[in-house]
């Protein structure tokens, strides 16, 4: 079992690095032979760029330090964003009454975008970090709560009998069955919460700010540098990329016991 | 000791009445094994779970050890149908959960799952995730964690209804064996004639839904049990004929 495990995982890396050399490929040649050359630079003139902005500033900073800046507002905003959706979450899971009171507000918040927060972020907490921070809050926020809610209120009741039967009391019952059970749950909105909030800082740098990955987009359009736009995008890509697998490392040893052939 | 006194129940869904349990009377001495031998869907689990505490009665009343049963305590373990293992838990953490929830330390705890571990053939397997477990070694699992909280009543719901024929035949002799080594108050439910035979002091026969006591077989063959000796399979024609009957 553990033979194929790892087989397949190497075979997952083969075909991702193949995917992207294909991407690659297909980029190039489409530059090369097409009219696309007019608007779009070749993949080579793009990573060249993001190579010489790891030393060379732009705008006062070098690359990964505009990356930094974001990372560090969703750093604040998403870690808001657990420490008030996941006990807010799980306690609507446990609290039938108060699940029939906030559950309706948060499926009425779900469907809205982060991004339509921006307004009256930018009325009600000006331009500055604050502002970014609760745009990026409240991105992350909703499916961090939802899904904690989902995660506490399915908890198995045959094993919260078989906890009472073996001597379990209300509060060791909440310790040791309702939370280890909602784990897998919660890691699920914790995933999702974390692209929406990677998302949502871009789109809240492009609007307002001197510094961060979105910064890079919006001053690249402004001045018609392509390669500036792309380098930026690419960026954001491969660190959201990383910002998940990092999760899903986290969530792989903390729910081992719900992974089959481990 | 276990005593049930008329009890009835009747499930209530959306005014629709649903009479599960009629007027059912039995006893269970101390240490005897009690086998329950019911029809599927004739309210076996109600019963067990009635006598645990997880549900209440509608009529009648139950008693354990001469008081009367009125939620869950952790005098009554239960053996489950479904085994309701906590997943999250390895094996060890499973069996020495009740002993964790009366606030015992962690050395003491694991000493004790260690034993019970033991007694159930599992040694070696302390760490592994129930996941990871084949079925009849879940059912283990499940009995060793009832038999770690030291109750002096198991209630065990057909634990090898879903398991194959072959496991089922090495449980039962488990389960035989280890109750011959630590021996408690023992009601078994099962709609097995064979299982039935094998393990039972006394056997219970219940009726099809709404459900009643039947009839009451004494088995006083010697242990363990040969599941084809004349005796054993005389037995088990006459109880059959009893089954059949109830249809
Ligand atoms: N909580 C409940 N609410 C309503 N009806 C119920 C409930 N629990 C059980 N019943 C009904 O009671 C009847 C008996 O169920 P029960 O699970 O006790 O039978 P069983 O003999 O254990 O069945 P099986 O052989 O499948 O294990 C079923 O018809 C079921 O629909
Ligand atoms: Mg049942």
């Amino acid at each position: 079992m553990k033979k194929k495990f790892q087989n397949s995982k190497t075979e997952t890396v083969v075909y991702f690095i193949c995917s992207l050399v294909g991407l690659l490929i297909v980029w190039q040649l489409a530059v090369s032979f097409t009219s696309l050359q007019k608007v779009m630079p070749s993949p080579f003139v793009v990573l060249g760029f993001i190579g010489q902005s790891l030393t060379q500033k732009i705008g006062g900073k070098i690359l990964p330090l505009h990356i930094l800046a974001s990372l560090k507002r969703v750093f604040v905003g998403y870690f808001l964003a657990c420490i008030i959706g996941i006990p807010l979450g799980i306690l609507m899971g446990c609290s039938k009454t108060g699940k029939a009171i906030v559950k309706p507000i948060f499926e009425l918040l779900r469907p809205i975008p982060g991004l339509a927060w921006i307004p009256l972020a930018i009325l009600w907490f000006g331009i500055g970090e604050t502002s970014k921070y609760f745009i990026i809050c409240v991105s992350a926020i909703v499916s961090i709560i939802l899904n904690a809610y989902a995660g506490a209120s399915q908890v198995d009741q045959t094993l919260v009998g078989a906890a009472r039967m073996l001597g379990a009391k209300p509060a060791q019952i909440f310790l040791y069955i309702t939370l280890p059970a909602s784990v897998p749950q919660i890691f699920a909105g914790l995933q999702v919460g974390l692209s929406s909030s990677w998302m949502a800082v871009i789109a809240a740098e492009m609007i307002r700010a001197n510094e961060g990955a979105g910064w890079i987009i919006t001053t690249g359009m402004e001045s018609g540098n392509t390669v500036q736009i792309l380098a930026g995008m690419i960026s954001i890509g491969l660190v959201g990329l990383l910002l998940a697998s990092l999760l899903r490392l986290i969530e792989r040893g903390l729910c081992s016991w719900n992974i089959q052939g481990r | 000791m276990i005593s049930c006194k008329h009890v009835s129940k009747t499930f209530e869904n959306n005014g629709q009445k649903n009479e599960v349990l009629k007027d059912i009377s039995l006893e269970v001495a101390e240490n005897e094994f009690v086998v329950i031998l019911g029809p599927g869907q004739c309210g076996k689990t109600t019963l067990v779970n009635i006598m645990a505490g997880l549900d209440h009665e509608t009529a009648g009343s139950v008693t354990v050890n001469g008081k009367q049963v009125d939620g869950p305590a952790p005098e009554r373990g239960v053996v489950y149908q479904k085994t309701a293992l906590f997943p999250w838990l390895t094996v060890e953490g499973n069996v020495g959960f009740g002993p964790k929830m009366a606030g015992l330390p962690k050395k003491e705890r694991k000493e004790k799952a260690k034993h019970y571990i033991d007694l159930v053939g599992l040694s070696g397997f302390e760490k592994s995730y129930p996941i990871k477990l084949s079925g009849g070694m879940r059912q283990r699992v499940g009995i060793a964690r009832a038999y770690c909280n030291n109750p002096s009543v198991l209630l065990m719901d057909e634990p090898f209804g879903h398991l194959d024929a072959q496991t089922r035949y090495l449980m039962q002799e488990e389960v035989e064996r280890i109750w011959s080594q630590d021996k408690r108050t023992v009601v078994f439910i099962t709609n097995n004639i064979e299982e039935a035979l094998y393990l039972a002091d006394r056997i219970i026969l219940l009726s099809n839904c709404p459900t009643t006591v039947r009839n009451e077989f004494k088995i006083d063959l010697p242990r363990p049990r040969d599941y084809i000796s004349p005796e054993f399979l005389k037995l088990r024609e006459e109880i059959s004929k009893h089954v059949e009957t109830t249809e």
